[in-house]
Formats: structure tokens, sequence, C-alpha cells
């Protein structure tokens, strides 16, 4: 049985609450801002209703009641008006809304803080494709809506139609995916509606408007994915440039809060130390290993190194092929064995250092592990598992290739 | 929820209407359901959020009742969508330009029939035409005429000499008066009105004009023109004759082309602004009065706009003595929720100046200053009001542009932000041309 204690709460500054299951740190929410509220659900836990932060319960009167059933909606609104709290009951089975809801936040934070990592087999999922995806949803979840929710999804469809065409031959191959077709014909419908026009679109809706003659060839899902350039993992072996003795070597940590995604690749073990005694000096060389994006000139990281505790120094890294490398001498007493401690950050970006969440981006990859899995074998799990991304499921078919 | 299930019962007539769920389009409901079938200025009972199940009842029947006009106004849309395209029209929202337009055409012809073509076109051609040469173009072309500029020129030095002397010290403390009663529904604030007899907005203006006065907003670290001028007092206004989006100077040090190129670039309705002449004529006298504006009720709500931004917290760093009103509690209260959102959206800038950070530094710096860039949005809302005589008539009407500055200040921030991101691991893309003339 859900809680159902004080469930709905109204603050000091006039918000109403809806509680839901805690969230963990800030790479585990799935949020989502819908007419005047946001909706937040723990993409660790089980699915289910969001919790929810109303400021303006006027307006999401247009879709409580079709997220959280009538009896909330109207809890909602007594306790606006000075209830001091109510107890939620929520619907006995989630509504269409809640659903493409819960799916469109998820598909936000995919494309925000999928554990992309080459060291652990994570492929990445092409931006476009899920961009695509979510301008579809954000279109089925249009009743959820304002206006800057609206503009968000044309913007989205705009900015990721390169994905259009190949999506087009996808579903005339031989075994499209399930949900293919509908997010094809959402799209069309969103731009129909948005008055989007150009000749990737006209091409889905004549694509849209003839009879579906599946081809006997199944589509090579490579087609999906922009080339990159690939390098060869060279991490820990020809980059060291320092000659003295190593006195001490370790793992830093990856903390994903503290750069945008694409730059660092997703693993544990992804960043990594190694301190020299050089003659009296001592030498810190730091090793990280890129992600996907390619940054521009100029744009640099930086490790933050801490030598018993002390204040941090900062280590500029520069990218070379697939590693961010950078040095620096250490004021260490020659005669202990240092500790050190280091992590990664993109100035300007960085938040600030978080709790530990070692345990919480495990979690994170056991979740990405296990939905490339459904999404390798999507005919297999019919009804079981909500449909995987389109993207989840072209990166699960590249991964076959590895 | 009572339109949900009747717009439902109405079967797929009108399915242009609605979105993928069946449900009808959000703006099926604002602009069509909601002021022309239910009209609640005429039925006050049926505007309630919750109703009873007699109203409930009548408002089914109201729906219901219209379904062949929804089913032939659907029919309309659906036309002129497909006319718009044949025609390789693409700007603007076609359900914003056209459903109500589509409501009048289903109740007067019924449903598209012999002739309809002909019809649609007229209609998309009078909505693409509603500018009445109301362009930028117009202004450029009027602007361009030497003798013109010379005699405006003169114009502009002659009233900017006549305009009053501060006639004594500025108070904005009333402000916080009508701030602490925003946002309450249906919470009045005499102050406002009080305020607005006093000249309160005309003081400040003044006091700006004149001088630099000290200690305006009860905050000693910020300027008392809080970025409305680049320099210490402002300049006169030249006349000017081109603007680009991306370089406007602060609101008044704007020439009397950038002021209306602003106007006519963000006007949805520009038939109803006055002709391009007149435009220019007023705008002479407009930009030497306090504060840029002519509206007395614009001038408070500058004042108010800025007692509000004194206090703004973007950072969280906690409340300031001038952020304490009930206004200053909501618009912080959303930056705060703003933040969780960009973190759980990996799209942070450092709370700390970072000078490493380059161009996300420059962010962070920005939030540091959030009046800047609140006052200049607030001034080209009140601008762009003053231009169509729309004055704020109480202490509610001005709480709306207050609080919807804030908003877009905000979504201008996340905007930059996302914008900022971007350019850091992609090869640049072809930015979006900034607007210029």
């Amino acid at each position: 049985m859900p809680e159902r204690r004080d469930a709905l709460t109204r603050a000091e500054d006039g918000t109403v609450h809806i509680a839901g299951p805690s969230a963990g740190p800030a790479f585990t929410r799935a949020v989502l801002e819908v007419a005047g509220a946001v909706l937040t659900w723990p993409v660790l836990g089980p699915t289910g209703l969001p919790a929810a932060e109303i400021h303006d319960v006027g307006q999401a009167q247009q879709w409580l009641w079709a997220v959280y059933g009538e009896r909330t909606a109207a809890a909602v609104d007594a306790v606006a008006q000075g209830t001091p709290a109510a107890e939620l009951t929520p619907p006995e089975q989630p509504t269409a809304l809640a659903e493409a809801a819960a799916r469109l936040a998820l598909g936000h934070w995919a494309a925000r803080w999928w554990p992309t990592s080459h060291l652990d087999g994570f492929p990445a999922l092409e931006p476009d494709v899920l961009g695509l995806e979510l301008a579809a949803l954000t279109h089925e979840c249009q009743q959820l809506l304002d206006e800057s929710g609206e503009l968000e999804g044309a913007a989205l469809l705009e900015e990721h139609l390169a994905a259009l065409d190949p999506l087009i031959r996808w579903r005339q191959s031989a075994a499209p995916p399930r949900q293919l077709d509908r997010v094809l014909r959402l799209i069309d419908d969103a731009a129909d509606n948005t008055g989007l026009d150009g000749e990737a679109l006209r091409r889905l809706r004549s694509a849209l408007e003839q009879d579906r003659t599946p081809s006997a060839t199944p589509m090579d899902l490579a087609e999906l994915r922009v080339p990159r350039q690939e390098f060869a993992l060279a991490a820990g072996s020809s980059l060291r440039t320092a000659t003295g003795r190593v006195i001490a070597r370790g793992s830093g940590t990856n903390d994903w809060c503290r750069y945008p995604p694409g730059f660092v690749d997703a693993a544990e073990n992804a960043v990594s130390w190694t301190a020299y005694a050089l003659g009296a000096g001592r030498r810190i060389e730091v090793e990280v290993v890129a992600d996907i994006a390619a940054p521009v000139g100029g744009v640099r990281l930086v490790a933050e190194v801490r030598v018993e505790g002390s204040p941090p120094n900062r280590v500029p890294l520069a990218r070379r092929d697939d590693v961010w490398t950078g040095r620096a001498d250490l004021d260490i007493p020659a005669s202990t064995t240092p500790s050190i401690e280091v992590g990664v950050l993109l100035p300007g970006f960085d938040p600030g250092p978080g709790a530990e969440g070692g345990a919480a981006r495990e979690a994170v990859r056991a979740l990405a592990r296990h939905r490339l899995g459904v999404a390798a074998a999507p005919h297999d799990s019919e009804g079981a598992h909500p449909d995987p991304f389109l993207a989840e499921i072209a990166a699960a078919a590249v991964e076959e290739d590895f | 929820m009572v339109i949900d299930s009747a717009w439902r019962g109405l079967g797929p007539g009108p399915r242009a209407l609605s979105g993928p769920g069946g449900a009808p389009l959000t703006r099926t409901v604002k602009l069509i359901v909601l002021p022309l079938i239910v009209r609640p200025a005429l039925r006050p009972e049926l505007a309630a959020d919750f109703l009873d199940a007699r109203e409930a009842e009548q408002l089914d029947a109201l729906i219901r009742e219209s379904g062949a006009v929804l089913e032939a106004t659907a029919q309309w849309f659906a036309l002129l969508k497909r006319t718009r395209r044949a025609l390789g029209i693409v700007a603007g929202n076609p359900q914003d330009l056209y459903f109500q337009r589509c409501f009048e055409l289903a109740t007067e012809h019924g449903a598209p029939g012999s002739g309809a073509d002909a019809v649609a076109r007229a209609v998309l051609e009078d909505v693409v035409d509603a500018s009445g040469g109301r362009t930028v173009e117009a202004l450029k072309e009027h602007l361009a005429d030497a003798a013109r500029r010379a005699r405006l020129d003169a114009e502009l030095t002659a009233a900017w000499d006549g305009r009053e002397a501060v006639p004594g010290a500025v108070d904005t403390g009333p402000a916080a008066e009508v701030l602490d009663a925003c946002g309450a529904a249906g919470a009045d604030a005499p102050a406002f009105a009080a305020m607005v007899r006093a000249g309160h907005g005309s003081l400040l203006g003044r006091a700006l004009g004149a001088a630099h006065p000290a200690d305006v907003w009860d905050r000693a670290d910020v300027p008392p023109h809080l970025g409305l001028t680049a320099h210490r007092v402002p300049p006169r206004p030249e006349v000017g004759r081109s603007a680009s989006t991306a370089t406007l100077p602060a609101p008044l040090d704007r020439t009397l082309f950038e002021r209306l190129f602003t106007v006519l670039q963000a006007s949805p309705h520009r038939e109803r602004l006055p002709t391009v002449p007149e435009l220019v004529r007023r705008e002479v006298g407009r930009s030497c009065a306090p504060l840029g504006l002519y509206d007395e009720s614009l001038r408070v709500t500058v004042v108010l706009g800025g007692r509000l931004a004194v206090g703004l917290d973007p950072l969280g760093a906690g409340t300031s003595a001038a952020g304490s009103t009930a206004a200053h509690r909501i618009v912080n209260s959303r930056w705060r929720r703003e933040a969780s959102v960009l973190r759980a959206r990996r799209m942070t800038v450092s709370p700390r100046p970072d000078p490493d950070g380059g161009v996300l530094n420059a962010l962070a710096q920005d939030l540091r200053t959030p009046w800047a860039a609140y006052m200049r949005r607030l001034w080209v809302r009140l601008h762009g009001r003053d231009v169509r005589d729309a004055a704020l008539p109480d202490a509610a009407s001005a709480w709306g542009v207050l609080d919807g500055v804030a908003r877009s200040v905000m979504m201008d921030h996340r905007a930059r932000v996302r914008t900022a991101l971007r350019a850091l691991s992609a090869a640049a893309e072809p930015a979006a041309e900034p607007r210029s003339a």
C-alpha cells in the first residue's frame, strides 16, 4: 500500500506539495515542468505517481485530475484554500497521461545522465533519435504543459530533425519497433499543430499517407548513428611523461554532477592519478578517460587535487585523443605516502562537490544495463516492460556489434 | 474534466482540435471552448474550477449542443492548415492565428462547402497582412529622410531641454507595501493607486534624469538606475536609423529607432498600433519623459519592479532585507525551483565566481546582479504597453506584468545556459541569425 499520511501539504510560500517517493542525488531524479508545477520521479525507484510542487494551483487544475485523479485534484484545491494537510488517494491504475509524463521525464533524464562509457560498455544514446522521441512524447503530454513546455517540444523537433529520415526508413524496414509508427505520427501531428514545415517533414507526411509495405530487409541500425571518430583506448599506457619513481597511484572520484554530459566516460574508474618522486620533488599526473563529445578548442576540464585534506589544487587537463591529462608539482613531505583525493570538473559549471554518490552511480549503471537488455530483445518482453526508447534499441543493436 | 468528457462524447468530428489522447488541445479549451462556447462572463457559475452536478450538466450540454459547429470549426482549421502549407506560410502558431477565425467561419458558413478554398485563402492573406505597413522596414524608410531626421533631432533637443526640474527626494518605500500585497488572490493594494496619484514614478524618473541619487533602493551596492542606463545619468536620445537585437544598449540609452524597432518586432497585433509616422512623433516626447514612458501607472510599475529586482535572489544566498515582501517570496521560490530543475537536467553554473569559467562564469556573474536583466526586460514590456496606451489600472495587473517579467528573465537564463553548454562541445553550429535592421 502506498503511504497515505499527510501526503499533501502547503508550504510557507503558498506552494502545495504532493509527496512522492524520496529521491536521491540530482542524477537520479527525472523532472518535468508542467503548467503550474514541477513533477519529480525517482529514476531508481519503482515507477508510480510523481512528487509535485505546485506553485499555481489554478493552472494545475487543467491536468491534476488526469494524473492524480479527481479526489486529489479537489484535495489540492482545499489545501491551497487553507485546509492544513490532506491524504492522497491515488487512482488504482495509473492514467495514460501519468504514464506518458513519466516516460517523457525519464527520456529527458536519459538525455542528460545516461552513463555512456567505453570502459563499462554502455553505448551512447543517439541524441537526435532520443530528441525526436521526446518531441513526440511532449506532444502526447500537451494537456500537461504550458506554453513554454510546448515551445520546448517544438524546439526539440527542430533541433533533432536530422534523425527523421533514418526513422522513416526504419519504419519501412522489416521489423520496426512497435512504438515507431506512433512516434512518427505524433511528430507529424506536432509539426502540423505548430506550423513547422520542411522537406523531411513532407517526406514523413507522404510516408505516413501511404500504406506501409514492409520491406524484407531489416534496417542496419548503424544508420541511426552519427559517425564519430573512434580512438583506440590508450589510457594508462603510452601517456606517461614523467620518468620518476612511482610513489602512489589511485582512482579519483567521478562525480557526474560536476561536468556536462559527454565530457568524461561515466565509469567509476575513469579518473586515475599517479604520484612520482622526481629527485626531491613530487609530481602528480592525472588521466581522465574522455567521452564522445568533442569539446571545442580552449575548453578545459580541471582536476581538483587534495593532498592530506588540504585546500584543493587545480590541475588543468588537456584533451588528447580519448584522454584528458594534466600534471602538477606537489608540495608533499618526502617521507610519507600521501593521501590524495582527485576529482574532475568543468570550471564555471561545477556546482561544488556533492555527497558520496558511488552507490547511486552503480545503481544507475544497473538500470542502464537492464534497459539495454530489454532493448536488445524488445519482442521477447511483450507487455512485461514499457517499451524501451528508440535510441536504446539502436544503442543495444550496435552494442552487439562490439 | 467535465469539458474533457463532454468533448470525448462528441466523437471523432472535431479531431483536428484534439490532442493525441483525444482530449481537447489546451488551446482549444483556452481559445474556443471557454471564450466562445462557455462564455463565463455570461455564466459566471461555470467559471469555477470545481462545478456541482447541475453546473457540470449545464456545461456538458453546452458543449454537446456545439458539436456541429465544433466539427465545422475543425474542418475549417484543417483546410486553413492545408492552404497555409500550400502558400508556404510558416510564421506563427496556426492555432493561435486561426482558431477563433475558424469558429467564426463555422458559425457563419457551417462546414466548408464549395468556394471554401477561396475563403480560406482570403483569411490567410488577411491574417498575414494584418500589420498594415507597421513594419521595421517602414520605420527604416521613414527615418531615412535626412531632413526629417534633422527635424526630429531638433524636436528631441527641445523636449529634452524642456524637462521639469527635480522636485524632491525619491521614496521607494511605499512600493514594498504594494509588493507585500501581491500574489494573494483578490488582494487589493490601495497603495498602488496612491503612488500613481502622488506621481512616485515621475519622481524617480526625474531624479534619475538629473543626478545620481544615493540610496534610492535601500541598498548601497546597487546603482540608482539599476542598469537602465550605462551612464551616470541617461543622455538625450538620438534619432538613430538601425538596430540589432544582439547589441541593443541599455533601455534609456536607446535611439528612437531602437525603441520602436523593439515594439515592431515583438508585437503580435501590429494592426492595433498607431501608424509609423504617428509612432515616431509620439516617441519623441515619450523618450524625453521620465523613465521614457508617458503613463504614470507604468512609471510606478518601474518603481515596483526596481524594488522587487533589488531583492531577487537567484542563487539562494539568503534573503537580504530588500527581499522580504510576498512578491519576493513568490519570485525567489520560483528561482529555487528553477535551480533544482537545472541541477536535475545537468545544466548548472557554479554558484561562486570562477575565473576559469569562461562564458559560464559570465552567466554566473549575471545572476549576481539579477536586477539589471530584470529592469531591462521590464522596461521593454512597459514601453510596449505605453505605445499601445495600455495603462495598468491596479496592483493586480501590475503584478501580472512584474511576475511575467520574472519568469521571462528566468527562461532567458536557462536558454543562455543551454546555448553556452551546447557551444562547449559542438563544432560551432551556424547560430540563429540575430535579428537586425
